[in-house]
């Protein structure tokens, strides 16, 4: 992991005593990798290594404990000179953890249902050391500070997400007289145009539209319909502290995009391996190079620029695996990953080709880039049917074409309804705001 | 040692899913409960695509049949402090809730041969009462039994509820009951071959009126008369056993170090597979569409999938029972009330007893995966069907908790759910015979304590109706108590 350029003024944080430096902004993620820090944690079942992979919370394998509280996202939350960061779930110390036996006692995983089920002393003593096991973290010593009051937002029509269909349906609403409110998770808008997208290079510079009420950092956590109405449940997090956003409008446009699935290979889930969007964001945004050697693998359109995201940075150039089931690209190898190798950082990867024969390959990180797997939670909640495609191997709303939901004044729009460039994105934000003009 | 991940937050394997693929857990709900795949931190996002691709490769699954589990709120884990915030107005009833619909029955998932035509024993409800008399009749030789369930097994209150068992009742019937069933449960893992879990860490009831301390009073007198060493402390002597409590308003508390909580899911999976091993058939994903009757007995049940005819009916759907009973005419006086739950994020272990405020209905305990798992009844909820989840609930729940507890407002919630509690007029079952319909049997009406009695009542059940033995149980509790007024309240309900 290698800092391609200094990005803001340094800081000094603290982690597990000892100090590390940090510029000013960037998440606590960044600041432990550019650091050489690989482990952030050991996870909760077997105490296998955990660092980074999605950058967007949307998995867990860069909690930590920051200031004391437990299971924090480190790539959500912004360094601040003193920060204390610790490892969790890890004894006497991450490197040596004497759990990390578990990984191995069990090879073939293990059936917790069935395991010593009615053996008279070893169901007691599994029970006794399944418990002082289990769980992340502890709990905090004081109740946190008073949140600040939440504010009570009322608006024609809410955008979720400020990616390339979010700022193109905020476009055409304001275009069309109203002045929405767009909610973005990110400090900034841009969502994939600042990323990944194979257009990224021309649309790198995304602007918000004047009149548009934009709320940076905050979260969307659920859509209720209860006494209060339908209500979307946010937290706004900036420097003045949390506070509990209640947003009530007339129509809702979900532009929330997808998560980052993983590919199934051995060792799939230890430190050095990221999602494509995890590699471009920390190359393209915080200035990280996550591998000089890197194997980048998957399929779908972002496979090929993010492998051009690299080159133009002057990495080498990467080992490029083609999983899907076309024809491999041109510079592509047709195969599927086997196994990775390393402790506690990918060194090499395995693949099996087309043929049948197996090749290793030495590395210094896996970049996974396949499409996006929907976002479809918060249409689930408002009553959206979701239904599975197998073509894309994931879970998708259904969504009339011009981003119409079964749901009253509820619309989808961009990579949550089907993954595709930034180009088509943009597209269908601004049909689903067309639509939201002029019902 | 390498491993296939799919759920990096839970450490569930490729090898994992497949292995409950293979076992016969068929859906994602089904594979999500087996394996914990999708409860951890990040709540599925990673991983529920994999898994339902792995699910349709394995299976060779049409499309429709892949369901995705039901997205629980909220979408990130959020500090209850946060929620703590969010007003809700106590003089309105709850109303809502999200997903305005969960869908139980799935023509998706439905089998596609038909039912057995005839059987013994129908047992309509597939949830922990359902199946426990199954395994018990089947136990007592009566195996030509079928049992009919609208979803996956859990998917009603037996999957639903907190999983706490307790010994402390008003009534001694259920003081008894209840001890019969952790007796039960402690023997459960070595007769079925499946981990529950029970983690005897007592109960601790909170009084914060003089009216609930003297009740909490007057019931462990009598829990000490029958055996049950129920022990009254002073707000300070509660803080011995839970040093983190602030005991806010706190006037007594009746602490029993037997009572405890248990994992729910395994004895659903356990009950039905040891039944299933002696002949009975357990049909998921089937629904009682109506009953045949004639000469005032049932003759047959009709589904979704075809007739069975039979000898018995046993209606033990829950909160459904009502709705069920209506199909042959028959009225039952229960209601169904949701009572909502939360998990947070898991934590090292600091919590032993099972905590409950008997006032406003607050309970919570930690988890065996270290998560603190609690609800709260809302006085002014209305009765009728709905498992929606409100942010209401979470902003009751968060201060209550935090209150008991400040430093939990650092600890995030991960998700909500709700289930419904099956209330009758004086919070005591419905048992026994049907009125003008003898062989239609009643296994209802447990008041959100059904779980933790369902092992001793199921075993008495299974005898009373294979040896025909006398059982004053199913006449005390019978659906005629209500038309005579021969009620005993029990007063010892959370929520």
């Amino acid at each position: 992991m290698r800092r391609l350029a200094p990005a803001g003024p340094e800081l000094t944080i603290d982690f597990e005593g000892k100090p590390l430096p940090a510029r000013e902004g960037e998440p606590a993620a960044c600041a432990l990798l550019a650091a050489g820090e690989s482990v952030f944690s050991r996870s909760i079942k077997y105490h296998r290594p955990r660092g980074p992979f999605c950058m967007a919370a949307s998995c867990s394998n860069c909690l930590v404990r920051i200031d004391g509280v437990p299971n924090r996202f480190a790539c959500q939350v912004p360094v601040r000179a003193g920060m204390h960061i610790e490892r969790q779930n890890a004894y006497p110390s991450v490197r040596v953890d004497v759990f990390s036996s578990i990984d191995w006692l069990f090879p073939k995983g293990m059936d917790h249902h069935s395991m010593f089920a009615g053996v008279p002393v070893a169901e007691k003593v599994m029970a006794t050391v399944a418990r002082h096991l289990a769980g992340l973290g502890l709990l905090p010593d004081a109740p946190p500070p008073a949140p600040r009051p939440p504010e009570r937002i009322s608006v024609d029509v809410a955008i979720v997400g400020a990616g390339a269909a979010g700022l193109a349906a905020a476009e055409v609403l304001v275009a069309g007289g109203l002045s929405p409110l767009l909610l973005e998770q990110e400090d900034r808008v841009g969502g994939r145009l600042v990323l990944d997208a194979p257009e990224g290079a021309e649309a790198a510079a995304p602007v918000t539209p004047h009149g548009v009420q934009l709320r940076l950092g905050t979260t969307v956590l659920g859509l209720y319909d209860d006494e209060l109405g339908r209500v979307l449940l946010a937290v706004q997090r900036d420097g003045e502290g949390p506070r509990v956003l209640l947003v009530q409008a007339g129509a809702i446009l979900f532009a929330v995009g997808g998560h980052a699935s993983p590919v199934p290979f051995e060792n799939n889930d230890i430190p050095g391996v990221f999602s494509g969007r995890a590699a471009a964001d920390l190359l393209r945004r915080r200035r990280l190079l996550v591998g000089e050697a890197p194997v980048v693998l998957g399929e779908g359109p972002l496979l090929l620029p993010l492998v051009r995201m690299f080159q133009g940075e002057g990495a080498a150039p990467p080992v490029v695996l083609h999983t899907g089931s076309g024809a491999a690209p041109a510079g592509t190898v047709q195969g599927a990953p086997v196994r990775a190798h390393g402790r506690t950082w990918v060194h090499g990867l395995s693949y099996r080709e087309a043929g049948g024969r197996e090749r290793r390959v030495e590395c210094d990180a896996v970049v996974v880039s396949l499409p996006p797997s929907p976002a479809f939670e918060l249409l689930r909640q408002a009553g959206v049917k979701i239904a599975f495609r197998p073509e894309l191997h994931t879970f998708a709303p259904e969504v009339e074409p011009e981003g119409r939901t079964a749901a009253a004044g509820i619309w989808a729009a961009g990579d949550l309804v089907r993954p595709g460039g930034a180009v088509a994105a943009a597209e269908s934000g601004r049909r689903a705001a067309r639509g939201i003009l002029h019902p | 040692m390498s491993k296939t991940v799919l759920c990096p937050c839970e450490d569930v394997t490729l090898e994992d899913v497949r292995h409950a693929i293979d076992k016969g857990y068929r859906d994602i709900e089904s594979i999500k409960r087996y394996t914990g795949f999708g409860t951890g931190l990040c709540q599925g996002k990673t991983c529920l695509s994999a898994v339902a691709r792995t699910l349709a490769e394995r299976t060779g699954a049409s499309a429709g049949a892949v369901l995705p589990f039901t997205p629980r709120p909220p979408l990130h884990p959020v500090e209850m402090s946060l929620l703590a915030s969010v007003p809700v107005d106590e003089t309105r009833p709850p109303v809502g809730g999200v997903p305005p619909a969960i869908q139980l029955g799935s023509h998706a998932l439905r089998p596609a041969e038909p039912v057995p035509a005839q059987a013994r024993v129908v047992i309509v409800g597939g949830g922990i009462m359902g199946l426990a008399l199954a395994h018990n009749l089947a136990k007592l030789g009566c195996t030509d039994v079928v049992v009919l369930e609208r979803g996956y097994l859990c998917a009603g209150a037996s999957g639903r509820n907190g999983g706490g068992v307790r010994m402390q009742w008003g009534t001694a019937i259920n003081v008894e009951l209840a001890r019969r069933s952790i007796d039960l449960m402690k023997q459960f893992a070595g007769e079925m071959g499946i981990n529950v879990w029970l983690r005897q860490g007592g109960y601790l009831f909170l009084a914060r009126s003089e009216a609930i301390a003297e009740r909490l009073r007057a019931n462990a007198e009598l829990q000490n008369k029958v055996g049950v060493k129920t022990q009254i402390l002073s707000p300070g002597e509660g803080r011995d056993v839970v040093p983190e409590l602030t005991m806010k308003g706190v006037v007594l508390c009746a602490y029993h170090p037997d009572d405890g909580v248990i994992f729910p899911w395994p004895f659903l999976w356990g009950y039905a597979q040891s039944a299933q091993k002696r002949g009975v058939r357990v049909e998921t994903f089937t629904t009682v569409t109506g009953f045949e009757t004639s000469g005032g007995r049932v003759r047959a049940v009709e589904t979704d999938r075809g007739r069975i005819a039979c000898e018995t009916v046993v209606i033990a759907a829950g909160a459904w029972s009502p709705e069920v009973a209506r199909l042959a005419g028959v009225k039952l006086p229960n209601e169904p009330h949701r009572h909502e739950i939360l998990s947070t994020e898991p934590l090292k272990p600091f919590l032993t007893p099972l905590v409950t405020v008997l006032d406003s209905g607050l309970y919570f305990s930690q988890s065996m995966r270290g998560e603190i798992v609690g609800g709260m009844g809302d006085p002014r909820e209305p009765a009728g069907m709905n498992m929606g989840s409100t942010l209401r609930f979470l902003s009751r729940f968060s201060r209550a908790l935090t209150e008991q507890i400040p430093q939990l407002g650092q600890i995030k919630v991960l998700r909500q759910w709700a289930g419904c509690y099956d209330v009758t007029p004086d919070n005591n079952p419905v048992l026994g015979r049907t009125p003008g319909l003898p062989n239609m049997l009643q296994m209802s009406g447990f008041v959100g304590h059904g779980f933790m009695m369902a092992p001793a009542v199921a075993e008495r059940m299974a005898a009373w109706m294979v040896n025909e033995t006398r059982d004053e149980l199913f006449t005390r509790f019978d659906l005629d108590r209500f038309r005579t007024g021969r009620l005993e309240r029990e007063t010892m309900i959370i929520g």
